[in-house]
Order: structure tokens, then sequence, then C-alpha cells
């Protein structure tokens, strides 16, 4: 079932250059794209930086190779290298075959007779990947113009609508004359894989294709690229960092470590009997949105070693909890793992690391940390925030001179909750949903707010003084999504820390002990105090931003995606450390994310925002174990989950469209434009939907749980429900008829 | 169980792996390398410091000073006597020069520098505030914009600012003018670069932790821009330095007895074919200052700019030294 990815030398007695040479006589003969011995090296500040060192592998036709890896693994060089589109600086050695061709060594010219043709790729920010000021269909025309210099007009403008509308984009013909500034993110990024695979390529390769989108949308896109894949039997290189995004997609995974593929095999073999430690952790610091889970994320300690020395050893080694000194003795190769696999992994001891190993016990989680709130029921505790009625809602306006007022945008439209003593709550919802502008409506807090804002015992209502407002900002402190941008480059750590506290009117000598106090609660080397922020890993950045959001001992912490920016390896640590402070010191936490599984990990109670509005609340065990809310259902359906199996045979529903503007935001219920439930209801009970608002209220059970929706219970429309299980049994068609693209198979 | 006072392990082993591997390069550390591998770079600045050395020493190596009048070498060439001949009145040119490069680059620093400074805190101050604020002193900037700076240079030194002209001299005069017209395109460029860095999380940290507008200024917004500051202050330099050679060029910048490059080359202009070295020797000397700083700044633009490639190629060679050392090891 699975295309041989052959990886290592099939004869490791041979000198390297000789196998370089024979390599493509040795490929699979009807393999598209064979590497071999790909190697990269960059030149930095510190010296020659080797990023890629030794890739091999083999794609065959219709088939898709998922590349998988922490940032600075190599992913992303080793497709650049295939495309050829490394700065000159780069340095790139070994063979690169593309049916038989060799690609390496080619000058740029010669390599545009194959890109865009045969080998095409999806880049990762759809937003800067379209010139802006050409339009759509132009294009597209264009890729096919330059390799099919002979088609004529008409021919290459019906391709173009054939191509929009196989990625799904409504009314093609129209919207070829559409802008790139027209579309939404994740429609620009559909027009991206109908541009790429404009010209039927035998290799499309996509680059992290949907981590900049929404996960709704990172749905769409997935099936997009599915059907484009089925559409052109072209085989597919998937880069990601997401083990959720492969599962259901890729037929083999290469686990990418330092540079070098250090697991390699099928897709049911990495996931379900992992043989290297690296992939281990990979694996164990995935929180699942699935099943409760009550163990702490496996963190994997330290950081991948720099490339500018070649390693002696296994380079996972120094993070590695099964290293021994044999480890450290010469760096391993992909060794198979049995007799007639091809599953390999480059690890001496992955004859001992067989299904039946834990994760948590190789890589010593630590326990699952116990707030001293955890036993008192919830009504008992003390209200830290509380919302009521929070409303913000900006007025659009048009004309140069005479400002005229065309709408209103309802960024958060009577938005009520509250948050207890050691709890965490968390806010889900797309972007655009209105999750961001109720934190910034909390954090701005001055009596001119719509709406009432309680935090502790104080009011906005009463916040005219500036000493109400500082009272509250010890109350309540922010940790920012993004921790490079929230650290002032320029200063030390100890000035970061320290800004808070000067602030507060803290004394010199206190100040300093605090410090030191700050860095070891956050688990930061007391005497880095004196360093810059891009001397630390971004784990550790993001620890600077809690333990400064921490300084001024807030009783509530407002954390916006915490943990997005970060590689999941990282990622555990940050999520272990944050659920550990709160139990130790009693915080609450506001998160918002858009990643439900980390979500479903760290809080207690979870809030559904859909255009300003919450649609459903409750705890979040009930919520996502019990959705009830058609969107709800929706958002946890299109979370991808690291378990191929389940990922192949489950339901999902694909949400049609994106979010509506707020402008033309439905008059009944916000939702009713993509709902898959008021699709397939009978016209008469729509109409409920189309004129009444739907109001927040307790499911039937006592349990803690609200939502707004009419019809709970209706069933699903079929044509958004996708399930992937058939479809390795269909043969690739090149050129099927228009269809319609997401149809269920 | 948990254990806050435990060393993450994590910390631990990467404090051993960056100190061990050496991988932290100072910030400042890197921009000085930068701009030591732009060759052309290094020679600008060393023309540069020359000239400044030359300046201010240059005088001791001749006994002639700008005033004094040899009678007996009354536009004469170069000879041992006058290294660089005389003009028609008999003055020393070698002497004049000195002078003249004194005071054109007191006045490019001078203004180069004041007027970026004052760039920064107006452009700064403008961005922090927006709304109104940012509308009155945007206005300001654009009335200072439409002022025919020609005219007020030309009023300033000679008919109407007669007062001014006994008390202050006339290159003081200038240079104070230079400033008032100087700054506003800078000041401009730096409230939109202030206003990106406005979006920038660690500002909103620091207004959420209730830090006054004023720290936030200064110790935020006006370090980040650094590096723009830099490169506004060199391009100033050279502006200044070139403004005040044209004023001086046609009349109305530095009034004899005050010498500087724009008066002497003014001065000549009518005699290039009779006493070609008054011409050609100031308009040199203004041409490697100009010259000098433009390399630099070329370098300095390298240094400072993250994305430039100013790191080199991996070479071959070094690519294979250490394939060399690898098997070595």
């Amino acid at each position: 079932m699975s295309s041989k990815t052959t990886t290592g030398a099939t004869e490791p007695a041979r000198a390297g250059v000789e196998r370089l040479h024979a390599a493509g006589l040795h490929a699979p003969a009807d393999a598209v794209l064979s590497v071999r011995g790909l190697n990269v090296r960059f030149n930095s500040e510190n010296g020659v930086v080797h990023a890629v060192r030794g890739v091999d592998f083999d794609l065959l036709p219709g088939k898709t190779l998922g590349i998988v890896g922490e940032s600075g693994s190599g992913k992303s060089v080793t497709s650049l290298a295939i495309m050829g589109l490394l700065p000159p600086t780069a340095q790139v050695s070994g063979s690169v075959r593309l049916k038989g061709r060799e690609l390496l060594g080619l000058s740029d010219k010669d390599m545009c007779a194959f890109r865009g043709n045969d080998l095409a790729m999806v880049f990762q920010d759809p937003l800067s990947s379209l010139t802006p000021v050409f339009t759509v269909g132009t294009q597209i025309i264009e890729a096919l113009t330059i390799h099919h210099p002979a088609m004529s007009r008409k021919a290459k403008e019906a391709r173009a609508v054939e191509l929009l509308a196989m990625v799904g984009i409504p009314s093609p013909r129209e919207r070829l004359k559409a802008f790139p500034h027209e579309f939404s993110g994740g429609m620009r990024q559909r027009v991206m894989i109908a541009i790429a695979i404009a010209n039927n390529p035998r290799v499309l390769i996509a680059d992290e294709p949907t981590t900049a989108l929404d996960v709704t949308i990172q749905a769409q896109v997935l099936e997009v690229l599915h059907t484009a894949q089925e559409e052109t039997g072209a085989a597919v290189v998937m880069i990601t960092h997401d083990l959720g995004v492969v599962a259901g997609m890729a037929d083999d995974i290469m686990v990418m470590y330092a540079g070098k593929p250090v697991e390699t095999g099928a897709v049911d073999d990495i996931y379900y009997s992992p043989r290297m430690p690296y992939t281990l952790g990979l694996l164990g610091a995935v929180p699942r949105v699935d099943v409760t889970e009550k163990t702490s994320l496996v963190p994997i300690e330290g950081m991948p070693p720099n490339l500018l020395t070649p390693p002696t050893g296994c380079s996972f080694a120094p993070r590695c909890p099964l290293a021994s000194d044999a480890c450290l003795d010469g760096e391993p190769d992909l060794e198979p793992v049995g007799a007639g696999t091809l599953h390999r992994a480059a690890c001496i001891k992955s004859g001992s690391l067989g299904g039946s190993v834990d994760v948590h016990d190789v890589f010593a989680a630590p326990p699952v940390p116990v707030s001293r709130f955890d036993t008192v029921p919830r009504e008992e505790r003390r209200t830290v925030l509380q919302l009521k009625e929070v409303r913000k809602h900006f007025s659009l306006t048009r004309g140069a001179l005479i400002k005229r007022k065309i709408g209103t945008v309802k960024a958060v439209d009577g938005v009520s909750f509250d948050i207890r003593e050691g709890e965490c709550f968390s806010i889900v919802g797309e972007s655009g949903s209105g999750k961001t502008t109720t934190l910034l409506e909390i954090m701005e807090f001055h009596p001119g707010q719509d709406g009432e804002v309680v935090i502790g015992s104080l009011s906005n209502k009463q916040a005219a003084d500036a000493k109400t407002k500082a009272g509250m900002r010890r109350e309540l402190q922010m940790v920012f999504q993004d921790p490079t941008g929230a650290l002032d480059p320029r200063f030390t750590v100890y000035e970061v820390l320290a800004e808070p506290l000067e602030n507060a009117g803290m004394g010199r000598e206190a100040i300093r002990k605090r410090i030191m106090e700050l860095m070891k609660l956050v688990g930061l080397q007391p005497d880095h105090v004196n360093r810059f922020p891009n001397q630390f890993s971004g784990g550790q950045r993001q620890r600077i931003g809690i333990a400064r959001a921490l300084a001024v001992n807030p009783k509530l912490v407002v954390l916006d995606e915490p943990v997005s920016a970060l590689d999941v390896s990282v990622q555990a640590g940050v999520i272990n450390l944050l659920d550990h402070l709160r139990a130790d010191l009693g915080l609450s936490y506001l998160l918002v994310a858009h990643d439900l599984s980390v979500v479903r990990h760290i809080s207690n109670r979870v809030a559904v925002m859909y255009l300003g509005k919450i649609v459903e609340i409750g705890a979040v065990d009930r919520v996502f174990d019990n959705p009830r809310h058609p969107y709800t259902r929706a958002l946890l359906s299109a979370i991808p989950v690291p378990d191929p199996q389940l990922e192949r045979t489950r339901e999902r529903i694909i949400l049609q469209g994106d979010l509506p503007s707020p402008l033309q935001a439905p008059k009944g219920c916000n939702f009713a434009t993509r709902c898959p439930v008021f699709a397939a209801l009978p016209p008469a009970k729509q109409e409920k939907c189309l004129t009444l608002e739907p109001p927040l209220e307790a499911a039937a059970s006592t349990a803690d749980q609200r939502f707004a929706c009419f019809f709970p219970d209706g069933e699903l429309d079929e044509d958004m429900l996708v399930v992937h299980e058939t479809r390795s049994t269909i043969p690739p068609e090149i050129s099927r008829p228009q269809a319609p693209p997401l149809a269920p198979q | 169980m948990t254990n806050l006072n435990a060393v993450d392990p994590a910390a631990v082993a990467q404090d051993a792996h960056l100190e061990s591997a050496d991988v932290v390069i100072g910030k400042n550390t890197i921009i000085f390398r930068r701009f030591l591998r732009n060759r052309t770079a290094v020679a600008g600045l060393a023309i540069f410091v020359a000239l400044t050395v030359f300046s201010f020493i240059g005088g001791f190596f001749t006994p002639w000073d700008k005033e004094t009048i040899d009678p007996f070498n009354i536009g004469m060439p170069p000879s041992a006597d006058h290294y660089l001949g005389t003009s028609q009145a008999g003055i020393d040119l070698y002497a004049m020069t000195v002078e003249g490069t004194r005071i054109s680059i007191l006045i490019g620093l001078v203004v180069g520098l004041v007027s970026v400074l004052i760039a920064a805190v107006y452009g700064c101050t403008m961005a922090y505030f927006g709304g109104k604020v940012d509308k009155v002193m945007l206005f300001i900037l654009e009335a200072l914009i439409m002022m025919p700076a020609l005219l007020v240079v030309a009023v300033a030194t000679s008919g109407g600012g007669a007062g001014l002209k006994r008390d202050v001299p006339s290159w003081l005069l200038l240079i104070i003018v230079l400033l008032v017209f100087s700054w506003m395109g800078t000041a401009r460029l730096i409230r939109s670069m202030s206003m990106s860095l406005m979006q920038r999380d660690f500002v909103k940290a620091a207004q959420y932790m209730g830090v006054p507008p004023r720290r936030i200024v200064w110790r935020h917004l006006v370090p980040n821009i650094g590096s723009l500051l830099i490169l506004d202050i060199t391009r100033g330099v050279t502006a200044a330095i070139l403004a005040e050679v044209a004023f001086s060029f046609i009349g109305i910048g530095i009034k004899v007895p005050d010498v500087s490059l724009g008066v002497l080359i003014g001065g000549a202009t009518s005699q290039v074919q009779t006493f070609p070295w008054m011409f050609w020797v100031p308009l040199t000397v203004m041409f490697l200052l100009t010259g000098s700083l433009a390399m630099m700044n070329d370098g300095l633009r390298d240094a400072f700019d993250p994305s430039s490639s100013s790191t080199g190629k991996a070479k071959k060679a070094k690519a294979r030294k250490t394939s060399a050392e690898k098997k070595a090891a």
C-alpha cells in the first residue's frame, strides 16, 4: 500500500561519490522523483551551516510523502533545493532526478522548463504569493502560457475556469477577473493550488500549505489538495510540523532532525510503532482534541544542535532520555527496523522501542499538577473576571470629504461570561470571530465602554482615575502570541522584567530579588538575566513573556495564543509550565486559541465564538465530547488528529466558504449561511433560523453547557460531510471533466 | 511534588550549548564585521577620518594662515612656499583649504546629528500619540516643507538679519538655518517607521503594564529605529555639506572673512582659466568628503540590514575544508 521510500545508502560499503553517481540507476524505475545524498550548506556569521545532510527518498506517482520535523530541521531547505530556488550563495550537492533527468546543476533558465510544469510548489503564505496587480485569471493563464505557448487564448481561458472550479471557487468564470485582494486567505491558497496544478505536474511540493490558515479553512484546503492530487495523479511532498495534518493524507512519512532523516516508513508504522525516540517525543508532545487527557504532555527538552560542526555522535543524543555512551560514538545510519520492512530508523536502540513503549515513561513527563482550587466547587470560588453584555461596534464609513455611514461591524456583540479563581477559561473560534477584540476590550478597561467589565472588585464603570487603572493592571496581565515581537529586542531580560516592577514603584533591591524569583519560577537560569531576547530560543522567550506577566503577582493572566508560534516539542513544555503555574500560584487564565487540542488540554471551561457572539459555552469536556451547536461540531471535526486510521475513516464536516463579512451578517442566526444543519432543514424550519436569533440556552441536562441553536439535533447536510476511506481505490484520472470538487465520494 | 526551584534541564543544556558552541555573537560585533567586509566602506571611513584629522592639524604644517597676505606671491601656482598656491589676493590656498574643510565638516556633522535627533523625537512623538496631536504636528511639518528654504537662508545671512549677523558668526547662522529646514523628511520617515513599531507587541505590553507614554517613546521607540537613525546621520551630513557648498557658491551662505569649501569654490569659478588650482583643489576636497560619506553609507546599510547577503557565500573551498576536518575527526 505504500510507495517505496528507500532512504540511506543502498550499499553502504561503496564510496560516497560513486554511490551518488549510481543512485539514479538504483532508484525504482517508476519513481517520478528520486533524491539521493542531498546536501545543502549556507554561510552564516558563525561559519558554514550544513543545513541538509544527506536526504534520500523516492516518490512514486500518485503517492504522498510527508516530511515532518521541528523548525530548522531542514524540511523547507530540502524542498527549495529540489525546486532549485535556493539563493546562489547556498551550496547544493547530491542528486535530484525527475523522471530520470538530473536537476541539480541545471542553470536557472533550464530549471524554468521544469518549474511550474513537471514540478510545482504551493507556498506557506497565500497572502504574499500572488501578485496584487494582476487578476487571478491572468496569473493562471501566465502559468499555462509559459509551458504551452501554442495554446490558444480561448483554450487557456477555458482551462483556467476549469482549474478554478476544480479547486472549489464558486462562479469561476466571473472570479477569473477578480484581483487577489478580493479573495480571502483560504481562497488565495486555492488559487495557488490551481496555478500549481495548471500544467498537470508530476510532483507537487506543498510547504506548510495550511499553517497560515484557520482550522476550518485548513480542512477545506487539505480537501482541495486531495482533489488536486486525484485529478492530476501527481506525487505530493507535504512538508509540515503538524503531525495531525499529514496523518490523513500521507502514504509515507520522513521525520527529519538536524538536517537528516531520522526515521522513514509507511504512515501507520511511524504513528503506531515509532522506533526513534525523537518521533516518539514528537507524537507525545501533541495534545489530542478527541480524548480527555489527564497526563502532562511530553516536552522534548533542549534545542536542535547547531549544524556548524559535524556531529560526532547521534545528533539527538543531547536531548534523548535514552541516550547512553554508545549513542555518542558515531552518527547512526538509517537501518531497517526489521527484516523485510521499509520502516527505517536512525537509532541504535530502535530494536527495543516497539509498539508497547509508553512515551510518558521514556520522556519522564511531569505529573499532572493539582491546584488547591480543584477540590472546591466552582460556585464557591471567588469571581476574578466578569463580563456583562460587552459590545464593541465599529461603524464603517465611506467617502473622502463627507463620511457616510454604510454599516456597522459588530466585532463583539453582547458577550457575557465569568472566570473563577484557579480556572482556565478559553475562547475559541475562527479569525474574525471577535476573540481578540474581546481581549482588547478587557485590557482597555475604561468607563466609556458598552457593557461592564469587572476585574476582581473593580468595575470599568468606576475606572475614571489613574489609581483604579493601576490597581486593575496589578490584577490582570497579558502574555502575547509572538514571543519575539513581545520583547523589545534592545532590552536585556533584566530590563524586560524590571519594567513592570519599576512601574509599580518597587525599590531597586526588591526588584532584583523579585526578578531572580521570577526566573526560577518559569524555569530559566537566573544568571541569564543579562542576555538579550535574541539569545534565547522561542520557548524560552515565551517563558520570559510569562515571567513578565507574573511580575506584579496578578490574579488573572490573559493568554493570547501563547503557544501557536512555537514548535510542538517546545509548545508542550510551555503548556506544562502554564499548567503548573496555575496550580501552584492559584492563577486564573483567560486563553484565546485557535488550536482546539491545546484548549482541551489546558482549559476547564470553553466558549465558542462566531461573529462576535458566544454560540456555545460550558465545561470543556462537556462541550468537546457532546457539542450541540453545529459550528462547534464543525470546528471539532476540522481538527486533524495524529492518528492515521481514525483520520482516514472519520466523518468530517467541511464548512462551505469563509466567515461572512460582518457587514453582511444575517438577520436571524449568524451561522445560517454556512450551517450544515440549516442546509438540510425543510424550508419551513429554515424560516425560523433566518428570522429569529437563537438565545444562549442551557442544555437539557443540568451540566454546565449552554448553546445558541434551535435545532441542535438536526441532520447534517450530506454535501458537507467527507470521509476519506475509499480514496486509495480510486485510480488517478488525468482529465476528469469538471466535477463538484468537494463532493462526497 | 512540583518543585519550582528546580533548574530547568533544558535551560542548562542550552546554556552549555550556547557557551560551548560560541553561537552568540553580539549584534554590534556582527554589524562591525559586516561593515569591515565592505572594502569600499572601509576606504570611505579612512578617507573621512583622514580629512577630519587634516582639517584640525593641517594648519601646523604651514606658517601661513587664512588672513595673512603674502605680497610677494599673488596668484602664484603651487610652490615650495605655498604648497597649493595662493589666491588673487595673495592668501595661502593650503591654509584656506584646511580652514574651509574644518568649517564644512563642522557644519555637516552638527546639522546631520542634530537634525536627525530632532526628527527622531518629533517623529516618534507624532506616531505615539496619533490622532489630533499627530494631525497638528504633521501640519507644522508640511508647512515647513513648503517654506522656500533658499529665501530664508538668503534673508537670514545677508540683508534681514543684520542684528543677528553682528552677534553670531556666519557659519553658526547657517547651521541654525540649515537645521530648521533639514529635519522634516527624516521626521516623516521616522513617523511611519514608529507607527509600524507601535503595532508591535512589546509596545502594547508596555502600555498594558501602565508605562507612561514619555518613557515608551524614549525607551522603546527611539532605540529601535537606531539603525535607521545612523544611516540618516551620514546621509544628513552629506546633505548639509552639499547645502553649505551650494549656498556659499551662490553667495548667501558663509561670508568672508569666514572660509568654507563652498566659498572657495564659488569665488574661483570665474578664474578657472587663470588660476585653475584655486578651483580644482577645494572641489577635490569637497568631492573626497561627500564621496567618502557615500561610500560609508553603502557599507552601513549592508551592516544594519538584517536581510542583506553580506554573510558571503558558502564557498567550495570552505566546504572542502570542513569535510576534511570531518574526516580528520
